[in-house]
């Protein structure tokens, strides 16, 4: 264990580990990743061949996700943990000696003094602390006189910076990898009026961890309203669509109009606008002329369909033997300009309804504006009951959010505390020996970057051994 | 009032070359004071368009490198008015701010809208927080350089002409103090950009390559300063490393789009603004 702990206290480890990421991170940029540029791999690995064997092998295409990145990652992880401990026990033992030296008054000073000074038989004790004063504070050190000793303590959170920022790291690392088991991530798309269940059967694209829990999760998402081009602060905010969130008895937990940098949150949930289409609202009746179900089918725009407009799944027709025995493929003919169509209601809203066999062949083709009814081949009918907007939401559930923040705020503080603070010891005082006086000085400087040791021993030397000059 | 900037900071770059190369102490402070005077005039040009454009100098590539350059000369001029010794560092740091100010004057008429998307505060809070870790890592830059030049010739005539830096290891303390703050900066650019990311797109990190290069430079970064603390990597290797790193945080700020797709378009790129 203790070999496991110093292997990977290694700073070599470490700083190795780093550059590895660093450099695999660097070369998976300029080779595209699934997770960003997924259409562009297979033209990609066609126009580089023999570099696309070796990619492809290593996994760069999946760069973020591959063995090769996510093992030295996780080893990283573990040396930051074990970088952490040493640098708790260190930050420890500094604060201890800072407290001390605060509260012993300074009583055992000389002993612990690291440098003999002599002062010039010509400079007065007054003056020669006045000088010390003034040459800390010309390499930006604060010091002050205290009684016949020139002291300048850093307080002792000073030394706690770094192991801070380091748990922090760990914190922050952990928490990106519960939050991708514990996270669900996906897209809705939901017509306007219409509510939908949030579960997995209602969403288009869908990521859920294994520790996601859905059985938990009774409430569902409305779209209530859809502006095309809404207007706030006198900046367009592009399509912008009302969400509601409902508990499980309908009730309203949450609503909101929602664009981007305007999100809805409720809990760890957020949801966020990604796209917009049309949605077609459609009833099936039986030959009675009865309704007995109602049907949202959402449209994406599409410039090559001949309607601008593409079903996002089709509708199965079932027969009396509960197989799928037709489907129905609903468009809504768009307005066109020259430029093409327009991404909007139509002025006249109409739907294109189209019932085919499994074997592609046209049963029923008509177009109907709302209210209107065509007969079905397979018995009843259906009636286009309208046609409004759908909104397609990105909706995120991640209780690990809140907490990243937590973690980042305080790795900031404590990377903070690590940069700007001194972590330091300085304390003088003049000592007489044989009639001869020298400044005994005390030094600690843990961390200090306005000067060095030798700078502040060469400087004091100069002020303390000349009467003109010299401070 | 750009041309006017460019000129200025010219001169002040020229004075802080004469000023070490013939040792002349007196350029030297005069260079500083031409960089400050240099810098109220951008500020005073970067002023105006924002008026007129009616937002911050945040998008388009003119706007980030002219930003950057404000943020690097308002680094340098503090630094050389709180330490006037570090001064010589301006012959690495105002060719920098030269070079990319003329460069974004390039793409200086294209003015990009301010859009829904960019349209939040975490726009100027990001910005601003690139904008204050590309000047202290240009500071570490200039430092380094001066820390090199002193070193290859410790009894020569450079060690001469750079007598009034601070001694050589106090002068690697402060490349480091530059690196760290540059460092932490870049986390608070870095974490305020995922949470931005986060309310506008659904997610925190996405591997956008802009976001990528980010944590790059970080993690390049993060190795300078474990050589130092942990390794204890001392002298012109270790200023090396910060002389190579600064060209791939300008390249992450305002090289990218010119070579990737992103969707940090907001910054511009010169072949694309142009």
């Amino acid at each position: 264990m203790r070999r496991i702990v110093r292997f990977l206290a290694s700073p070599r480890l470490a700083a190795a580990l780093l550059l590895f990421i660093g450099a695999w991170v660097t070369i998976a940029t300029f080779v595209p990743q699934s997770i960003t540029s997924p259409g562009e791999i297979a033209a990609w690995d066609a126009a580089n061949p023999a570099l696309a064997t070796v990619v492809n092998a290593v996994g760069l295409h999946d760069a973020f996700t591959a063995p090769a990145f996510i093992v030295p990652s996780l080893l990283l992880a573990l040396c930051t943990a074990v970088c952490a401990w040493q640098r708790t026990g260190v930050a420890r033992r500094r604060a201890r000696v800072l407290r001390e030296v605060s509260a012993a008054g300074l009583a055992n000073d000389f002993a612990l003094a690291e440098l003999s000074i002599p002062v010039a038989s010509d400079v007065e004790n007054d003056e020669a602390y006045r000088r010390v004063v003034a040459t800390l504070r010309e390499l930006g050190i604060p010091g002050s006189r205290v009684g016949d000793r020139v002291v300048s303590v850093s307080p002792w959170w000073t030394v706690w910076g770094t192991a801070i920022f380091h748990w922090a790291l760990v914190a922050l690392i952990v928490l990106m990898a519960l939050g991708s088991l514990a996270r669900a991530s996906g897209q809705m798309g939901v017509a306007v009026g219409q509510t939908r269940p949030d579960q997995p059967e209602s969403y288009g694209e869908l990521t859920a961890g294994p520790l996601y829990r859905w059985a938990s999760n009774d409430r569902s998402i409305r779209v209530d309203d859809f502006h095309l081009d809404y207007m706030a602060g006198g900046i367009s905010r592009g399509p912008t669509p009302t969400v509601a969130v409902l508990d499980g008895d309908g009730e309203v937990l949450e609503s909101r109009i929602v664009y981007p940098n305007h999100i809805l949150r409720h809990g760890s949930l957020s949801i966020y606008p990604v796209d917009y289409g049309l949605s077609a609202e459609i009833a099936m009746l039986d030959d009675q002329g009865a309704e007995i179900q109602r049907t949202v089918q959402l449209l994406d725009f599409d410039g090559t369909s001949p309607d601008g407009t593409a079903p996002v799944s089709e509708i199965g027709l079932y027969g009396s033997n509960g197989q799928v025995l037709n489907r129905l493929i609903v468009s809504v003919p768009l307005d066109s300009v020259p430029e093409g169509f327009l991404g909007r209601i139509p002025k006249d809203p109409s739907a294109h309804v189209v019932v085919a066999d499994l074997t592609g062949a046209v049963l029923l083709d008509e177009v109907l504006r709302p209210g209107e009814e065509a007969a079905l081949p397979l018995g009843g009918s259906l009636r286009l009951l309208g046609v409004d907007y759908y909104a397609r939401l990105q909706i995120v559930d991640d209780p690990t959010i809140t907490l990243l923040y937590i973690a980042g705020a305080i790795a900031l503080v404590g990377l903070g505390i690590a940069t700007l603070a001194r972590q330091m010891i300085f304390t003088a005082g003049i000592l007489t020996e044989s009639e001869a006086r020298i400044m005994a000085v005390r030094m600690r400087l843990w961390r200090i970057h306005t000067t060095s040791k030798s700078e502040i021993e060469s400087e004091l030397r100069r002020a303390l051994g000349a009467t003109e000059g010299s401070a | 009032m750009t041309w006017v900037t460019l000129f200025l900071y010219a001169g002040a770059t020229a004075l802080s070359a004469i000023g070490v190369v013939f040792g002349k102490d007196r350029l030297l402070g005069r260079s500083v004071l031409v960089a400050a005077v240099g810098l109220a005039a951008q500020v005073a040009s970067l002023g105006f368009r924002w008026v007129r454009v009616g937002h911050g100098p945040y998008l388009g590539f003119y706007e980030v490198s002219a930003a950057l350059v404000l943020f690097v000369v308002a680094t340098f001029v503090y630094a050389a008015w709180r330490q006037p010794r570090l001064a010589s560092a301006g012959i690495g740091v105002m060719p920098v701010a030269l070079l990319l100010l003329g460069g974004a004057m390039l793409a200086q008429g294209t003015e990009v809208p301010m859009t829904g998307k960019l349209t939040s505060f975490w726009l100027a809070i990001h910005v601003i927080f690139a904008n204050l870790a590309f000047g202290a890592f240009v500071i570490s830059f200039g430092l380094a350089i001066a820390y090199i030049v002193r070193e290859r010739s410790s009894s020569g005539a450079w060690a001469k002409r750079f007598e009034k830096l601070p001694a050589q290891d106090a002068l690697e303390n402060l490349t480091v103090r530059y690196v760290l703050v540059g460092f932490f900066f870049w986390g608070i650019m870095i974490i305020t950009g995922a949470i931005w990311a986060n309310e506008a797109w659904g997610r925190y990190w996405g591997w956008d390559p802009v976001e990528t290069w980010s944590l790059i430079v970080w993690i390049i970064y993060a190795v300078y300063l474990h050589l130092h603390y942990t390794l204890r990597w001392h002298g012109q290797r270790l200023a090396w490393v910060a002389i190579l790193a600064m060209p791939l945080s300008l390249f992450t700020l305002v090289g990218i789009p010119a070579v990737f797709d992103t969707t940090h378009a907001g910054i511009g790129g010169l072949g694309k603004d142009l």
